[in-house]
Formats: C-alpha cells, structure tokens, sequence
C-alpha cells in the first residue's frame, strides 16, 4: 500500500511543476465542452421537461388550495348546521316543554271534570236512590195500613160478634183510628 | 482510473487525479470521464423525457416517476424558500435543479462496479464525469455566471457593479469589502469546483483501496462503502443545489445601504442560509 502512495505522489509531482492546469487535467477545450454540453441539456430540461413537472406542481397546488377551500367550507357548513341544530333542538325542547305543560293542564281538567261528573251522577243516584226507597216505605206504610184496617176488622168483627158490611167497617174503623189519635 | 481487477492480483491500483484520454477524434482527446459521461446524459435524458411523458398524459406514475416529481417538488419548494419570490424561484430554479440532478447521476453511475477494472490500452475505460475537475469547474463556472448575469438582470449593470467597485474616498470601507466581495466570488468559484472533485475522487479512491486491499473479500467489505457513497453523491449534489441557489439568491439582494432594514424577510433568510451552507 505504501507503495501506491508513493507511485501516486511520484507519478503526479512532476506534473504539478510543469503546469498546474494540466496536472489537476484541466483542459480549456474539454472544460468549454463540458459547459456548452451542460448548457445544453439545461435548455432541454428547461424547455421540455420543466415546464411540465412545474405545471404538475401548480395542479397540485391549486388542488390542495381547493381542497383546503373546501375543507374550511365544509367546517363552517358544519358548524352553521350545528347551530342549526342546537337552536332546533331549543325549540323542539321548548315546544315539547309547553306540550307537555298544555297536557299536563289538560289532564287536570279532564280529570276534574270528571270527577265532577261523577260527582253529579253519585249525587243523582242517591238521591234516586232515596227517592225509590222513600217510595217504597211509602207503599210498605200503605200495605200496613190497609192489613192493619183489615185485621183490626176482623177483631172488631169477632169482638161485636155480627157482620158488619164494608161500609160500616170502614166507618167504624176510621172513628175508632181518630180516637186513638 | 483504477485497474485492480484488469492486473495481477498484487499490482498497485492506478489512480489519476486527471482524466485520462481513451482515443481521440482529430485534435479532440476523448477522455473516459466523457464516455461514462455520455452515459450518464443518456441516463438523465431517459429519465426525465420519461417523467415529463408520464406527467403530461397522466398516466400511472411509477416509483422512478413519483421520485423524481418528488425531488423536483422539494428542491423547487426549497429555491422559492431562500429566493422568497414565486416569479423569480421560477426562473432561477431550472439551473439549481439541473445541477442536483446532474451531479446525482453523474456521482453514482460513477461508483458502478465496472467504473476502474475495465481497462482499454492500460487506461481505466470508464470514469465518474464530477470526478473529472473540467466538469466540476464547468458547472461552478456557469453557477457564478449565472448569478451574475440574474444579479445585472435585477440591478442593472452599474447596480451590480456597485457591489465590488465603491468609491473609495466616500466609502474607504465599503470599496475594501467590495474587493473581498470580488475576491469571494473567485473562491467561490474554486471553492465549488474543489469541494465537489475533492468528494467524488476521494470516493472512488476509497473504493478502489478497500478493493484493493481486501482482495477477493472486496464482494463483501464493498457493500458498505458503496452505501456510503450513494450517501455522499446524494449530500454533494444538495450541496451544490444549495449553494447554487444561495448564490444567485444573494446577488439578487438589494444592497443600496449595507443595512438591516434594507433586507427584507426573504434577504434574511438567505443571508443565514448563505452563512449556514459556507
């Protein structure tokens, strides 16, 4: 390895002396043809390949910037349905608030009403009620009196000992009954 | 460059910091960095008439597509950054993006493994063309041109001229920085040059010793070194991108007063990218 170090270093140092240029292999007819070359495939690429990448690029661009748009559109739609939304959930909250209140009314007075009604219609049993019992005692105190008028008859008949026809029954009963008042 | 494979198995690699001529044409010395040069502008032209096709009919992009649209997208996102203008990004960008993409291809057909044992008349027939300097000196000749011929289109010629000449009585320290100024752009210059010959030689110089010296073992201690030259053909190739960009970008500052209000966001930011990079 030495070796080559020392082959490189001597094969070059005579070089370096003579001509700096031609040692380090700068020559001005390759270096002109390196430039114009370079410039060359620098104006292909700037006048057939550039502006198609670049155009790509300004697509991109535009694209992402549209989508951005988008996108921020998008949010503030969400965010106009969202309150939307909220203000319409108020409302029905609201509504279903002064339903259920107006129900809740409702239902008081219905039930009220009701108990009212049958109220009335209790009210109007009873006193039906009372009406076909005050009867019925009325016709029981009859059949008593009659009975009684026919037994108290019969007793008088078998106490007088004779017959005594309706009329005079009758006649003697009620005089009988009007003393006993 | 190298013949290691073509010569006996104990015979000390060649190496050549100069291309070496392979035949000529006329007085014209065709070089092997020219040949596989040729090659690479094949390569580069393929590709990109290959991508652009793809891009305009819109049809189904495949990965070397997707790749190189991405490449493009990020280097022209990166020029607009430092240049901070959408009209002028789309002007300078073309050469900054060649220049990546050239130097790329060039850097890492160079380290294909025929690149050094095929030999013709005792000569490597094929070498890297960035590790030819006539080509290194070539691209940082038409960046420095190119930043100042963009500079002259911006300010004027008398503009851009009054960036190096000041008068010295009014301005004694304004005509000394103009003269660095003329004197950074000539080591600039060598500076570009230099850096990128200095990588892909160094390279290939390295791959040839680890052959060299690893002998049949080369099949497995090489994988790793040409990993890392990928990597380095890559950063070189960023590099120049970038230091293109920042060049052409800082001769299109208005520099009327040398003073902070004068620099706008955009002059800012390529003043630090220009100091970060150098």
């Amino acid at each position: 390895m030495y070796q080559t170090f020392i082959q490189f270093a001597s094969t070059e140092a005579p070089a370096e002396k003579a001509d700096l240029f031609g040692s380090l292999g700068i020559d001005w007819t390759l270096l002109v043809i390196q430039t114009v070359a370079f410039l060359v495939l620098m104006w292909f690429l700037g006048k057939y390949v550039y502006p198609a990448l670049s155009r790509s690029l300004d697509k991109r661009e535009a694209d992402i910037e549209a989508a951005n748009k988008a996108a921020v559109e998008t949010e503030k739609n969400a965010l106009k349905t969202q309150a939307e939304i909220k203000k319409l959930l108020t409302e029905a909250r609201k509504e279903a608030g002064e339903i259920v209140a107006t129900a809740k009314e409702e239902a008081t007075s219905m039930v009220a009403n009701a108990e009212e009604k049958s109220k009335t219609q209790s009210e109007r049993i009873v006193a039906q009620a009372q009406e076909s019992i005050a009867k019925e005692v009325l016709a029981a105190k009859r059949d008593l009196h009659n009975e009684t008028i026919e037994l108290v008859a019969l007793a008088t008949e078998k106490v007088v000992g004779k017959a005594v026809d309706a009329k005079i029954d009758a006649k003697l009963i009620k005089s009988a009954i009007e003393e006993s008042k | 460059m190298t013949q290691f494979a073509a010569t006996e198995a104990d015979a000390a690699p060649h190496i050549s910091i100069a291309a070496e001529p392979i035949f000529h044409i006329g007085s014209l010395a065709i070089t092997n960095s020219m040949i596989m040069g040729v090659m690479g502008y094949a390569l580069l032209l393929w590709i990109f008439v290959y991508t652009a096709r793809v891009v305009k009919t819109g049809a189904k992009r495949n990965k070397v597509v997707q790749m190189v649209t991405w490449v493009y997208e990020m280097l022209y996102s990166t020029v607009l950054q430092i240049v901070g203008d959408r009209e002028l990004a789309r002007k300078i960008a073309p050469l900054p993006i060649s220049l990546f993409f050239f130097i790329i291809v060039q850097y890492w057909i160079g380290i294909l493994p025929f690149v050094g044992p095929i030999s013709w008349n005792g000569v490597p027939l094929f070498r890297g063309l960035a590790a030819d300097l006539n080509t290194t000196f070539a691209l940082a000749i038409v960046t420095m041109v190119a930043a100042q011929l963009y500079a002259i289109k911006v300010h004027g010629i008398f503009g851009s001229a009054g960036r190096y000449l000041r008068n010295p009585i009014k301005d004694p320290a304004g005509a000394f920085e103009g003269i660095l100024e003329l004197i950074a752009e000539f080591s600039r210059l060598v500076g570009l040059s230099f850096r990128l010959f200095g990588n892909v030689f160094a390279g290939e110089v390295l791959l040839v010793i680890i052959a060299f010296l690893t002998k049949y073992a080369a099949v497995a201690a090489l994988p790793p070194f040409y990993i890392f030259e990928l990597f380095i053909g890559s950063i070189q190739a960023y590099i120049f991108f970038m230091l293109t960009t920042v060049f052409i970008s800082l001769g299109l500052i208005s520099h009327d007063a040398h003073s902070d209000e004068a620099h706008s966001p955009a002059d800012t930011q390529r003043i630090a990218a220009s100091e970060t990079t150098n």
